[in-house]
């Protein structure tokens, strides 16, 4: 290596002081504002050791609920969004299908509308009498199947994961478009002489050159999913009572009734837990990329 | 080489400006905060004086009068009123941080009262105006909420807030239906509206604040078994879960709720269709107070709603003392100010009677002012009613750490109407946010 083509240290620096500055440091300080009582209400700050971590875990607290929430909010949309993402593009890159880039526009399009857009639009058409849903299935009578959907506890919480499910699936769509574009037609074509049918051609061609983009797409799907707020916030705010309450949720509460070490430890927890999983998804990717 | 000297120069000086550029970001808020200061930016050397008045939005009624009596103020004396309006969801914060800075405006509005352990201090901030001509002239639950250890710091002006039920006086006669004075009178009110075909109640959760009403607005159930319940439960010498009547009223709205009387959609329905729902004829009662049914009125001037909406107490618990809510927006003077003469005369200005007038006539939401000799906007009925009901303070406002935590009081009994929580479950939750509150805030009665 020639140490003289290297660009000296110092060229870094400008970046790297603002991202210590801007990013690390309260990054760091969050973290350690989760051992004190720092509230709003006075000016004294002590350091009370792991004491908001015990209010966290102990016993039945409110908090485990909204931790269970996030896992299995992060886990469903997860797997959701990349089952229909990857069925419709492998639908939409099909020879048979006509208008094939509007339907693709169409399907993306929800990805590019704001959360409380999507949330508010979705809260009236889902009102139990007076919303769109219930009132198309009473005309087409299925009036079974009308239900309140945002109040009733047992389906409140499929019903917001299937709205995020629906805003997210473009977006994978898209990202696995991209991907099947990018597999040589050879090898479907070798597979269908030898016989093969579409599922083994999925099974044994599609999926195995799919695995980095599916990772990525994991990734993205995880780290969003983990940090969910803004459509919970819009379409329930956590309710019915708090029966889809996730972590940032529970955040934003603490923080404005003014117990902002509890905030802090809550985001502290979710940090963790992202930064464990991340770990273990990029160490599954690079075990990938040596094969 | 000379160049390369020259690029080194110029990339190191550019990087010294961004890192001043950022750090000069950082502080900027202070110097921000400084010039917007109200005794500083007060102008003039000695003739001119401008006073600044920092208030969050809703604070001001949106109608503007309190400017247009400032411009009178001005017109009169020359001493102009700069107003420094601030988000309402920030305003809490701003102004603390203000006033310990030392650089918070010279009038300051507030939320009242004052005096509960989780209000922001204003005694400590502000300029004893106990002995002004007007304070005698305040009504006293007003008085007492601007007032600590009997000294009164600030000013105040809308009439006290009262919920009633109100209800269409014309489908109750249409089916023989007597106003209940008890919950089992109510309740059975509540059925024979169902059986006529009508939801009864209209009630909404969705806003998270209607549902609490009928917990604490009851304040006078408590004080009829111990006066000196409000201050046993704020030295924490009782705990909540001790009052009776807080979970009765909480079995109360399950019962209700589990027989349909709220209808099918209360979990969905918020409080910006209650008037609809009322006019409509959908709904016969929902909680509000006198003033909604003037709001009625004005939407929907086809329906008739000052003959056909009338209001009586709220009857859980069997309860019969309507719930007095003396809290409002209140000035207070800075103590630091330059100007506080200036802002004692702006006080004066706005305590004289005919100023009381002319804000109560400019500001349509409310019917009354807490002076004396000030006539309010309700009708000779309206005031017959009101003076013949017994009553007292709302909790909200006497007790501590209850206010704060009212909307997450509202999730709580959403939780129950759905099942996942029960009335014990309930009273639980709000104990123990108030004793988490209390100790967070180093409450005296919850020291160990």
């Amino acid at each position: 290596m020639n140490r003289k083509k290297l660009y000296p240290w110092y060229f870094a620096s400008g970046a790297a002081i603002l991202f210590f500055l801007l990013c690390f440091l309260p990054g760091v300080l969050g973290i350690a504002y989760s051992f004190t009582d720092w509230n709003n209400f006075t000016t004294e700050i002590n350091f009370v050791g792991l004491h908001n971590y015990k209010r966290i875990f102990e016993g039945n607290s409110e908090y485990l609920l909204y931790i269970f929430n996030t896992v299995l909010f992060t886990a469903v949309t997860t797997i959701a969004k990349t089952i229909v993402g990857l069925a419709l593009a492998l639908l939409l890159t099909r020879q048979f299908i006509k208008f094939k880039n509007f339907q693709r526009m169409i399907i993306f399009s929800p990805q590019v509308m704001s959360f409380l857009v999507v949330g508010l639009v979705f809260k009236s058409m889902l009102h139990p009498t007076t919303g769109f849903l219930n009132n198309f299935l009473k005309d087409i009578g299925l009036d079974f199947l009308a239900k309140s959907w945002l109040t009733d506890l047992k389906i409140v919480f499929p019903t917001v994961m299937t709205v995020d499910t629906w805003k997210g699936m473009g977006y994978i769509m898209m990202v696995v478009i991209a991907g099947l574009m990018s597999i040589s037609p050879e090898y479907y074509e070798a597979a269908s002489i030898d016989g093969a049918t579409f599922f083994q051609q999925l099974r044994n061609i599609t999926i195995p050159l799919l695995k980095p983009v599916l990772v990525n797409a994991t990734v993205l799907n995880v780290t969003y999913g983990l940090r969910v707020f803004d459509m919970i916030y819009s379409l329930t705010n956590g309710g019915p009572g708090n029966a889809t309450g996730v972590i940032n949720t529970a955040v934003y509460k603490e923080f404005s009734r003014g117990d902002l070490a509890m905030g802090t430890t809550l985001s502290s927890v979710l940090f963790f837990f992202v930064l464990a999983l991340l770990y273990f998804i990029i160490r599954a990717m690079e075990s990938k990329e040596v094969e | 080489m000379k160049r390369k000297s020259i690029r080194q120069l110029l990339g190191v000086s550019l990087l010294c400006a961004m890192l001043a550029g950022a750090l000069t970001g950082c502080g900027g808020s202070d110097g921000g905060n400084a010039t917007g200061g109200g005794s500083d930016s007060a102008g003039g050397t000695g003739k001119e004086v401008t006073l600044t008045f920092g208030s969050h939005q809703s604070g001001l009624p949106t109608s503007g009068i309190v400017q247009e009596l400032a411009k009178d103020y001005e017109a009169e004396t020359g001493i102009k009123i700069d107003f420094q309006i601030s988000p309402d969801a920030q305003w809490r914060d701003l102004i603390q941080v203000k006033l310990n800075s030392g650089e918070a405006p010279d009038i300051i509005c507030v939320d009242s009262p004052i005096g509960l352990a989780s209000s922001i201090h204003m005694d400590q901030y502000s300029v004893d105006l106990t002995d002004k001509e007007w304070v005698s002239r305040m009504e006293e639950s007003a008085k007492s909420a601007v007032s600590v250890d009997g000294k009164t710091y600030g000013i105040t002006f809308a009439g006290p807030k009262m919920y009633f039920y109100i209800y269409n006086k014309e489908i109750f006669q249409n089916l023989n239906l007597e106003v209940p004075k008890n919950y089992s009178e109510f309740k059975a009110v509540c059925q024979k509206l169902l059986d006529g075909g009508y939801t009864p109640i209209y009630e909404c959760t969705t806003n998270g604040w209607h549902q609490v009403l009928p917990l604490f607005e009851t304040g006078g159930l408590w004080l009829s078994d111990d006066p000196a319940v409000y201050d046993k439960l704020n030295a924490n010498e009782i705990q909540l879960e001790s009052i009776s009547h807080l979970q009765t009223i909480i079995e109360q709205l399950d019962e209700l709720a589990k027989a349909g009387y709220y209808g099918p959609d209360y979990l969905s329905n918020s409080w910006e269709n209650a008037k609809e729902a009322l006019a409509t004829e959908r709904c016969v009662m929902t909680v509000a107070e006198m003033g909604f049914i003037g709001e009625v009125a004005a939407d929907y001037p086809d329906f008739g709603a000052e003959e056909k909406l009338g209001a009586f107490v709220m009857p859980w618990g069997d309860n019969q003392s309507i719930g007095v809510n003396p809290a409002s927006n209140a000035y207070f003077i800075n103590k630091d100010s330059k100007y506080v003469k200036e802002a004692e005369g702006f006080f004066d200005f706005l305590a004289r009677p005919e100023n009381l007038e002319k804000r109560l006539a400019g500001q349509p939401e409310i019917n009354a002012v807490c002076w004396s000799g000030i006539s309010t906007k309700y009708s000779e009925e309206d005031q017959a009613f009101l003076d013949s009901l017994e009553k007292a303070n709302v909790v909200q406002t006497s007790v501590n750490y209850i206010d704060s935590q009212w909307m997450d009081i509202g999730k709580d009994l959403e939780s129950m109407y759905t099942g996942a929580m029960t009335p014990e479950d309930v009273v639980n939750s709000i104990a123990k946010r108030r004793n988490d509150q209390a100790v967070l805030q180093k409450d005296p009665g919850w020291a160990e």
